[in-house]
């Protein structure tokens, strides 16, 4: 909502309040002010001149040869306005100055004349459209002045942000209401308790639907003269962004924004019939065609204005082109009305078109105004447009409605806001506003509601005004006086800050998608249908076809992340996001939510680690799985291994992910549900992508992992005897993979095996072909004595015999 | 090992005290490396060092020998801590000067591992989460693709609400959306939990919407506490020690009367501008101050339909925007960086 602080002092003595002062007020009262903006200052440049002298340019029919005087000086310029004539007064830009859209003026040479600067028309100023000729001004207006000061343009514009719950503050008298509580000076109103006192005959009006349209007034005004609006009413149309279309327009618009009730004028000899009727559409009636030249398909919803015949408006939303008020018409309908809030919203929205009068409507205007604001115009448009009056007009209000009074406990506001104040404090602060009080009782009011605060219904709605008028600042601060309780936090909302927390200590950074990503990425990683994944949900309304449906997955958002950070030549990404993914359920129905744990590994495994320690290193699979063993230790799940529940399995060829390279990924189970896995991506999916480089990933069921059961920490006692080591060089077939070798060692029941790890594998030189070598470290430990040589060597052979014959290995001597 | 030699005539100790004296002198002549020194201790003048052991052997000499070899012993023992202390001067001085080749270069850099960050946005909303709990306020969540009940309806925006249009909803179908705030889980946690309640609900959100101060996705905070009593000046108490926490103690802020069809009376609030310190610049569009939250009591229409008594309970309900928090703590001028998870962003934090 837009005013010029000229235009709000017609209503109310702002007394010395500064421009800032008063949209600092404006913003305390709820009014937030967006901006505060002095107008015209683009046109200070301007000045005011008269044309003393006029001939013919020597060398161009269409061009005149003027003398304009701009105070001493006289200046020679070269115009090509049919309407220039000595005596005129004038718009100069001398060279030097700038017009709107950065236009500069210099001295020039037109035809060989010499020119010092410009006569302007109004839409070189950027005030109106009009280019035909240039901008006359007021006879007598003294030259040499600046144009603004001269035609009085200097003002400052306030634009309002409003919030949706008040739709009377949408008015210049409704901003100068909420100041009259500051200033505490009265309101002065062009027309206020205006009625229709006897209904008129020159036309009828006929309500069809009451329900949709609770009141409907009109005027006839004969003898109207079309043309434009004097230049006060102009002015402030521009100010505020509007265009000035003519006289008529202009002053419903105007009334409008005074008033905060739309209007609209039809063209009544367009009426057939003489009649206005309010009702629906018929099925044949359905596309009609609005004042902005559209053709518009309705619905039979929506509330139309008809003639006898025919819709001539889309009541509250806009006119019809077949009533428009045209450069010809001599008598005026001036409707103003009340219709219901949300059949204009719905029919506004539908039709996919906002207007001033739809954004009022929908909102709530209010039903005691409508006469008001049809009286102002009507007046407006016999003082400007040379209109009768023919007699009351007609008001037909089947929706009149007594509103309710209020209730309003003093005590319970009191409660509620934190403060103490008396019965008479309350009303004296509602009063301010136009909000009436009586005495109940020493602690209730009863409370009037004016007509234009829509917006108040209930005592809730009295204590936010009392708040809003005392002053939120002026209300104590204070804190709750509640009883202690311990508050119970999400356990797996704990989990995921600790891992995050934990991840970044490995080097790697947390990086949060959105949860929408592109349908394509799902084909991207190969996804096909029948995984879990394939499908997602996508929005309705997408910003872009990149952000179309809800991930299934987590990956395609980091490799997008992969590919940035490497074009930007990043050495090493390594990057992990705990987030949601979801998948659809029914129609109509919400997905399922899971949160996931995925991390992608690039480049250099020691990042941005000192090169003078960290060797360039490239990251391979087992950093994937080296991280994930870490979540998993981390999460405090026990052991990872074949004989726990919570294990590794290698794929069966091809049974792996379809967007790891065959033989390069590794399933993480939980008995046997699949929990997780990591792997290689494949070098073309990686293409998909557009990244050229080696990318690893793990990708793990977080909620599934949160759901298992932690390990209890129990406290083992130290070991009192010494143990001792053996190595193993084993030459194996190269199917044999390390971890038989080392479940069948942990499953050989020697009680005397503390532990055993793969220390080297080693193929080639010395090894034959189709063979590796693999060496282990055994620790054996008694609890009851230190072992002896005998012990050891007793065990260890036993291990070395089982191994060779089980995997058909030999013993090598190192 | 230890021993003891018994000295019969105190002819023999005093060729011992004699030998023993040149002994040590060779050494100390000898002794070339600051690690030597405390070899030179144990051995001469430590507690089983050679001459404790003489002293210790005193005891058998004839009584009319004692007090001249005792004095004998003494002497050497005297002298010999004295060229021992300068020989450990002298070494540990020249250590200093000559030793430096040796030594580490100390300016090279640590060796430590490199270390990954947490997002901002995940900072910022851990340091939010944190000050409420603090305060007793327990965090619930809730789903991100919600049902236009909780998102609007159970929050007094009934369909065809004007308010609505503060909302660019994504929808996924006609009754189910993106949830443009964190404000259901507001209706969600009454609906599940009696009063007295306080929780905080963290999340993201969505509003499509894309430029250099919007993102389609972002994230919220969402607070509630009810109880009897509870005031807007609790409201206002709340806040204040949030704002406190999370900028500076002493940064002024204003409650500001705004509209939320689910709370009455609602209010913004806002800082003072932490670019300009309130004078005014281009961030806070030189009114010098910046709204960071929304807030207000609850409003009855809301008790009424998840069940609460309007009569006997009041609360307060805010809802505040971690990327607006994050980008005024930080100095960060364009949203969308928090999405592009640009490694060179993320580090700084």
């Amino acid at each position: 909502m837009k005013f010029t602080l000229n235009w709000l002092k017609n209503y109310i003595d702002t007394g010395d309040l500064t421009p800032e002062q008063l949209s600092d007020e404006l913003t305390m009262l709820g009014l937030e002010v967006d901006s505060v903006t002095p107008l015209f200052q683009d046109l200070a440049a301007l000045k005011t001149g008269l044309v003393v002298s006029r001939e013919n340019h020597p060398d161009a029919d269409k061009l005149s040869l003027c003398q304009v005087q701009i105070g001493e000086e006289t200046h020679q310029i070269v115009c090509g306005a049919p309407n220039v004539r000595e005596g005129l007064c004038v718009v100069v830009a001398l060279p030097g100055a700038v017009l709107p859209g950065n236009f500069k003026i210099g001295k020039s040479k037109i035809r060989g004349v010499q020119s010092f600067g410009m006569i302007c028309s109004e839409r070189e100023l950027g005030l109106s459209n009009e280019h035909d000729g240039i901008m006359e001004l007021p006879e007598g207006t003294r030259h040499g002045q600046s144009f603004i000061d001269s035609m009085e343009l200097s003002d400052i514009c306030v634009d309002v942000d409003l919030t949706p719950n008040r739709p009377d503050c949408a008015s210049v008298i409704g901003v100068a209401r909420e100041l009259a509580s500051v200033v505490k000076n009265p309101l002065s109103l062009p027309v206020s308790g205006a009625t229709i006192p006897t209904n008129s005959s020159q036309f009828s009006v006929e309500i069809l639907n009451p329900d949709l349209c609770p009141r409907y007034a009109g005027k006839l005004i004969r003898k109207v003269k079309i043309g434009p609006s004097p230049w006060w009413l102009r002015k402030l149309l521009i100010s505020v962004g509007q265009r000035p279309i003519n006289n008529v327009v202009d002053i419903t618009n105007f009334v409008m924004l005074e008033f905060g009730q739309p209007l609209h004028a039809f063209d009544f000899d367009n009426l057939d019939g003489g009649k206005i009727i309010v009702r629906t559409p018929r099925e044949n009636e359905l596309k009609f065609s609005t004042l902005d030249e559209t053709e518009r398909n309705l619905d039979p919803e929506m509330l139309m204005i008809c003639d006898g015949k025919q819709p001539v408006a889309v009541a509250g939303v806009m006119g019809g082109l077949n009533s428009e008020v045209s450069p010809e018409t001599t008598t005026v309908l001036l409707e103003s009305a009340c219709f219901n809030p949300v059949s204009v919203r719905k029919t506004a929205r539908k039709l996919n078109l906002s207007t001033d009068a739809s954004y009022r409507f929908e909102r709530g205007v209010d039903p005691e105004g409508t006469i008001n604001a049809l009286n102002r115009a009507a007046q407006l448009i016999c003082e400007l447009a040379g209109g009768e009056i023919v007699d009351d007009g007609i008001d037909c209000y089947p929706g009149k409605v007594e509103v309710p009074a209020i209730t309003l406990s003093v005590d319970r506001t009191n409660t509620l806001l934190g403060l103490e104040l008396t019965s008479k404090q309350v009303s004296a602060l509602l009063e301010s506003i136009g909000i009436l009080c009586a005495a109940s009782d020493n602690n209730s009011l009863i409370v009037t509601i004016p007509s234009f605060r829509v917006d108040i219904e209930r005592e809730a709605d009295l204590v936010e005004e009392v708040a809003r008028l005392y002053g939120y600042n002026n209300i104590p601060t204070t804190l709750p006086a509640v009883n202690l309780s311990y508050p119970e936090q999400d356990p797996s909302r704990l989990k995921r800050l600790a891992i995050c927390k934990k991840l970044t200590t490995l080097g790697y950074t947390e990086a949060i998608n959105y949860s929408f990503i592109a349908d394509k990425h799902i084909a991207m990683l190969g996804i096909q249908e029948g995984d879990k994944r394939f499908a997602s949900l996508p929005l309705l309304n997408p910003l872009s076809e990149d952000q179309a449906v809800m991930r299934t997955s987590l990956l395609p958002g980091l490799l997008e992340n992969v590919k940035r950070n490497i074009n930007f030549q990043r050495p090493a990404v390594k990057l992990f996001e705990l987030g949601k993914v979801f998948f659809p359920q029914g129609e109509n129905e919400q997905p399922v939510e899971e949160n996931r744990l995925a991390g992608v590994l690039s480049g250099n495994l020691y990042g941005e680690g000192a090169p003078l320690y960290y060797k360039h290193t490239p990251v391979d699979i087992f950093d994937a799985k080296g991280c994930v063993e870490f979540i998993i230790a981390e999460m405090n799940l026990g052991k990872v291994s074949v004989d726990c529940e919570l294990h590794f399995r290698v794929p069966e060829a091809g049974q792996g992910d379809v967007y790891a390279s065959e033989g390069y990924s590794l399933d993480l189970f939980y008995n046997d549900t699949k929990v997780g896995s990591l792997g290689s991506l494949k070098n073309e999916v990686l293409r998909t992508f557009a990244i050229k480089n080696k990318v690893y990933y793990f990708d793990l069921d977080f909620d599934a992992l949160c759901g298992l059961q932690t390990k209890n920490i129990k406290f083992s006692s130290l070991p009192v005897y010494p143990s001792v080591k053996r190595d193993i060089a084993l030459v194996v077939g190269e199917q044999v993979s390390a971890g038989q070798l080392l479940t069948a060692v942990q499953t050989s029941n020697d009680q005397l095996i503390e532990k055993s790890e793969i220390f080297d594998v080693f193929q080639g030189e010395k090894i034959p072909a189709g063979y590796k070598s693999v060496a282990l470290t055994i620790t054996y430990r008694s609890q009851s004595k230190t072992l002896t040589e005998k012990n050891v060597e007793k065990s260890h052979s036993k291990i070395v015999r089982m191994l060779t014959e089980k995997f058909g290995g030999s013993f090598r001597n190192a | 090992m230890l021993f003891l030699t018994v000295y019969t005539f105190a002819y023999d100790m005093e060729k011992e005290l004699e030998k023993l004296e040149a002994e040590a002198k060779e050494f100390l002549s000898n002794l070339e490396e600051t690690s030597q020194i405390e070899d030179f201790r144990v051995r001469f003048l430590g507690r089983k060092g050679q001459f404790s052991t003489i002293m210790r052997s005193l005891g058998s000499v004839p009584a009319e020998d004692k007090p001249r070899l005792g004095q004998l012993a003494n002497t050497i023992k005297a002298e010999i801590e004295q060229l021992f202390e300068e020989k450990t001067k002298d070494l540990q001085s020249q250590s200093a000067h000559l030793g430096k080749k040796n030594l580490p270069d100390l300016t090279l850099p640590g060796r430590r591992p490199a270390q990954g960050t947490l997002h901002p946005v995940t900072q910022v909303m851990q340091e939010t989460c944190s000050i409420f709990e603090s305060l007793g306020f327990s965090v619930a969540e809730g789903p991100d693709v919600e049902v236009d009940y909780y998102n609007f309806e159970a929050l007094n925006i009934p369909a065809h609400h004007p308010a609505r249009d503060m909302h660019d909803t994504f929808y996924v179908s006609d009754s189910v959306l993106l949830r443009t705030h964190t404000s259901p889980m507001q209706a969600r946690v009454m609906e599940a939990q009696d009063p007295p309640l306080r929780v905080i609900a963290p999340g993201k959100v969505y509003r499509c919407d894309s430029d250099i101060t919007h993102t389609p996705m972002f994230h919220q905070v969402e607070g509630v506490l009810v109880d009897k009593n509870i005031s807007f000046a609790d409201l206002k108490g709340i806040l204040t020690v949030f704002t406190q926490k999370m900028f500076e103690k002493d940064l002024p802020l204003r409650f500001r009367p705004s509209f939320f069809p689910f709370t009455e009376p609602s209010a913004e609030v806002d800082i003072a501008c932490v670019m300009c310190n309130g004078v005014g610049c281009r961030v806070c569009k030189k009114t010098g101050w910046l709204e960071i939250l929304g807030s207000g009591m609850i409003d009855p229409e809301v008790f009424k339909m998840v069940g609460y008594d309007p009569k006997v309970y009041s609360g307060f309900a805010f809802g505040l925007g971690i990327e607006r928090i994050a980008m005024l703590k930080y100095g960060i001028d364009d949203i969308r960086l928090f999405y592009e998870n640009d490694q060179r962003f993320l580090s700084q934090f």
